[in-house]
């Protein structure tokens, strides 16, 4: 790697701190006059603090919607590509792109294509998916019957009664809530735990530069 | 390199049989090939090539400008190489779900006892989990039943257990559509389902809004749950706007927008005849798509007025909103239990005193139940279309019954002697003390209800034998006239325990054609000519002259009468479904009062017996699973 390059990705690396170091400080601190004990012009100076998280905050928004057209172009090139090589659902695709756009061009507010079309398939691979948990729930045990398979078992066959409103499967109920307010609910917020410190970690990482983020 | 999907860029032809190789059948036929189109396909192969463009996201991403692998972290390199890197050598084929032994690949890590290493390699009771997890998810697929280029393909041999899984997807299916076909097929009450304060809490708060009150509607769910989610988005907007409150959705997802129009298009359709209408821009507002998920929802808290500014067609909304503090309310719609995490994270923090009502599915209920529990922001959820369901019979008894003094109770129409049954009232106990519309736009008049002429109702079988009544020689027929003072249940049969067809009250009259053995129930004929049953402490008799105008069925007396949409079936007294339908031009609760309750049930009655059928299938499944496991131990012996 040469001068060129280094310096190169010098730059750019801090370009990129700078930026989320200004983002941060601004987001966190500005529109705040109390960081100034409210003296005299201290809402003005909080508004200037504000102004650069909010250009960019805009700045990175309209990026975003401009990667959103660029990954439209980029799937449509290469699914062009796949034609070239036979892949016939990728004309399909392409077909369909095209059928979408010259409906909504002609036919202004018929939402027949989104209703009639896509909601029912991914409902009902949605639905699919609930048949291949059951059928999988069925054979458990079958894999292995020891005292987790059996507490598996118990507790879906316990959830989906209790959703069953039946007087008679009342009781059931309460345990269901049990479950739902205890463990899972421990578990729940576990994750939300993980999420939120991995969260400050992985950002502390980015803007130090230790790290990169996925998205490039 | 190759990559998971390398399998479907395989050029190789396939093998064909020699009766095959050259002739193209069935539908193929009709295909028009590629290769006819040679400098289309020319063009374009050249340009692909030019570009060099693998064409799997692993490849392109593989491709791409970016850090060298040197430079990486171990960390990162690790995650570099599982992602984008070659197969490891000696991998196993894939199976019959071909990312299965990608996800759950077992490390190969060398198990030393006491070193480094050791404290992170898999155990072999982990490595046999890792197996078990893969059988049950993936199956196991012979080496014989893998095609060309390890691409998995399904076995032509018999197999008893793909037998089974179609058999009991045949089950579940038939279960489920049964509902749909015939309504005699219902389990289950929904009395017997307990309404949750939160959702008591979500609906009071949207009663409560006044006219031209904003509520920020937030749809974060896209095509996939909106099977699940509709029924509730459809639902709280028909609140809202029935109290003249404006909704201003907004979402971070592009479909969800195109969906929300869509749902208010058909709430139009359903309200079309009442001369209604809800107008962009006016009665509700769609703004534009919010990109990047948290920076969308940072740029909507930080810019709001910005945001408002126009509507996802690009036009200027005129909103007249500038900070997020003048929502009266925030409803979010999420379908997962991120999005929630978002909006309390990136907005609500920007508001001040602000409330989030929060709808979502079950697969969310876990997550999003916890972290509603720890916010104080978070006054109401509703999950699933349970919730939806009762969500709409909470609006349908409020808004369905000509007046809150007739809603306030019913009574069964039990012969003298037997209590009148005192849940008669409503299903759902709150509503009664809660739902009081009283802050909606009073309508220019009650909105008048009548027996809708469109649904048929069954006809009462076996028809019980009625004692025909003396006929007077100036020809009067004998009216019953309602006595009570509340709502009477009309059945099916004499006796509580019978289905009951229609509500009447106070004043309204009915033909009658005679008695049971007893006298105490008169056999009437109700507007739409169908044979009922009404008890006879709870009328009077009337005998008035043919021809009379105001014997009339159809006379003003009788505008109480709500026929049921259709009959209760076992026969738990409650008013489930009331068919009040408006017959005049009124205000905005009529809204609420039009949509397709009848499928809603029935798809409910449908989730009720495909639960119970899962239940048996897993049951049963497992018993036989376990039995067998224990008589193969037992057959094996004590284990030495």
């Amino acid at each position: 790697m040469n001068f060129g390059q280094r310096l190169g990705i010098a730059l750019s690396a801090f370009v990129a701190f700078a930026v989320g170091a200004i983002a941060v400080t601004s987001l966190l601190l500005g529109d705040n006059p109390a960081i100034f004990n409210n003296q005299p012009g201290s809402e003005r100076a909080a508004e200037l603090l504000a102004l650069p998280g909010d250009v960019l905050l805009r700045l990175v928004v309209i990026v975003i919607s401009l990667s959103v057209v660029i990954g439209i172009a980029n799937l449509l090139y290469v699914h062009v590509g796949r034609v070239a090589r036979g892949k016939v659902y990728s004309g399909a695709l392409l077909a369909s792109f095209g059928v979408a756009i010259f409906w909504h061009l002609t036919r202004q507010g018929d939402p027949s294509l989104l209703e009639a079309v896509q909601l029912p398939i991914e409902s009902s691979l949605a639905a699919l998916l609930f048949v291949s948990l059951v059928a999988g729930a069925s054979r458990v045990m079958q894999k292995r019957a020891d005292v987790w398979g059996l507490l598996f078992v118990a507790v879906v066959v316990l959830v989906l009664l209790a959703s069953v409103p039946l007087a008679e499967l009342a009781p059931l109920r309460a345990w269901r809530d049990w479950l739902m307010r205890v463990p899972v609910s421990a578990g729940a917020r576990a994750f939300l735990l993980g999420i939120a410190m991995a969260t400050v970690v992985t950002g502390q990482r980015v803007l130090l530069g230790q790290d990169r983020s996925y998205r490039g | 390199m190759k990559d998971d999907f390398s399998w479907l860029d395989d050029e190789r032809p396939l093998e064909r049989s020699p009766a095959s190789s050259g002739a193209r059948r069935g539908l193929r036929r009709f295909l028009p090939r590629l290769s006819r189109l040679p400098r289309l396909r020319r063009r374009l192969r050249a340009r692909a090539d030019k570009a060099s463009a693998p064409d799997s996201a692993a490849a392109i991403l593989e491709g791409r400008s970016d850090r060298p692998v040197e430079e990486l972290d171990n960390r990162l390199r690790a995650l570099r190489e599982r992602s984008f890197g070659e197969q490891p050598s000696g991998a196993e084929a894939p199976g019959a779900l071909f990312d299965v032994d990608e996800v759950l690949v077992t490390p190969e890590f060398q198990r030393k006892p006491g070193g480094v290493i050791s404290a992170v390699a898999l155990s072999k009771a982990q490595e046999r989990q890792v197996e078990l997890l893969k059988d049950i998810v993936g199956g196991s697929l012979d080496a014989s039943d893998e095609g060309d280029g390890g691409r998995p393909r399904l076995s032509p041999r018999f197999s008893l257990s793909a037998f089974i899984r179609l058999a009991l997807s045949a089950l579940l299916v038939l279960v489920v559509a049964l509902p749909f076909v015939s309504s005699d097929y219902a389990v289950g009450d929904l009395t017997a389902s307990e309404e949750r304060p939160a959702l008591t809490s979500m609906y009071d708060l949207l009663d409560d809004l006044e006219k031209a009150e904003h509520v920020l509607v937030a749809l974060e769910y896209g095509p996939t749950a909106a099977g699940e989610l509709d029924a509730l988005t459809e639902l709280l907007l028909r609140h809202i706007v029935a109290h003249s409150a404006k909704p201003i959705i907004v979402s971070g997802n592009p479909i969800a927008l195109v969906h929300a129009q869509n749902i208010i298009r058909k709430i139009n359709r359903s309200v079309a005849a009442f001369a209604l209408d809800l107008e962009a821009n006016q009665d509700y507002y769609l703004l534009r798509y919010l990109p990047g998920e948290a920076l969308g929802l940072r740029e909507l808290s930080e810019n709001f007025a910005d945001v408002a500014r126009v509507s996802a067609k690009g036009e200027l909304t005129g909103l007249e909103v500038s900070a997020l503090e003048d929502m009266s309310l925030i409803l979010l719609i999420a379908e997962s239990a991120e999005d929630m995490r978002l909006w309390a994270e990136q907005v609500l923090p920007e508001t001040e005193d602000a409330r989030l009502l929060v709808a979502t599915g079950y697969s969310a209920e876990p997550l999003a139940a916890a972290y509603a529990d720890s916010l104080d922001e978070v006054v109401g959820l509703v999950v699933g279309f349970r919730d939806a369901y009762i969500y709409g019979e909470k609006l349908a008894i409020a808004y369905g019954a000509p007046s809150q003094s007739q809603r306030e109770s019913t009574v069964d129409s039990a012969p003298a002697g037997e209590s009148p049954d005192p849940q008669g009232a409503a299903q759902l106990p709150t509503v009664t003390a809660q739902s009081t519309p009283t802050s909606l736009p009073t309508a220019t008049a009650p909105p008048t209800l009548r027996p809708s002429p469109t649904l048929p109702l069954p006809t009462a079988t076996p028809p019980p034998t009625a004692t025909p009544l003396p006929t007077a020689t100036s020809e009067p027929v004998l009216y019953v006239e309602v006595t009570a003072d509340q709502f009477i249940n009309i059945r099916r049969e004499p006796t509580t325990a019978a289905d009951i067809l229609a509500l009447a009250s106070e004043g309204d009259r009915f033909e009658t054609l005679g008695k049971n053995d007893d006298g105490s129930w008169y056999n009437i004929l109700l507007p739409d000519g169908v044979e009922a049953w009404i008890a006879s402490f709870l009328v009077e008799e009337l005998w008035i002259a043919a021809g009379d105008d105001s014997a009339s069925a159809s006379a003003p007396r009788q505008q109480t009468l709500m026929r049921l949409e259709f009959p209760l079936r076992l026969g738990k007294n409650q008013p489930r479904f009331y068919q009040a339908q408006a017959s005049g031009a009124g205000d905005h609760p009529e809204f609420v009062l039009n949509r397709d309750r009848k499928g809603e049930t029935s798809r409910l009655e449908a989730m009720t017996l495909g639960a119970l059928a899962s239940v048996l299938i897993i049951v049963f499944g497992n018993l036989v699973s376990a039995l067998r496991a224990f008589g193969m131990r037992r057959s094996a012996g004590p284990a030495k």
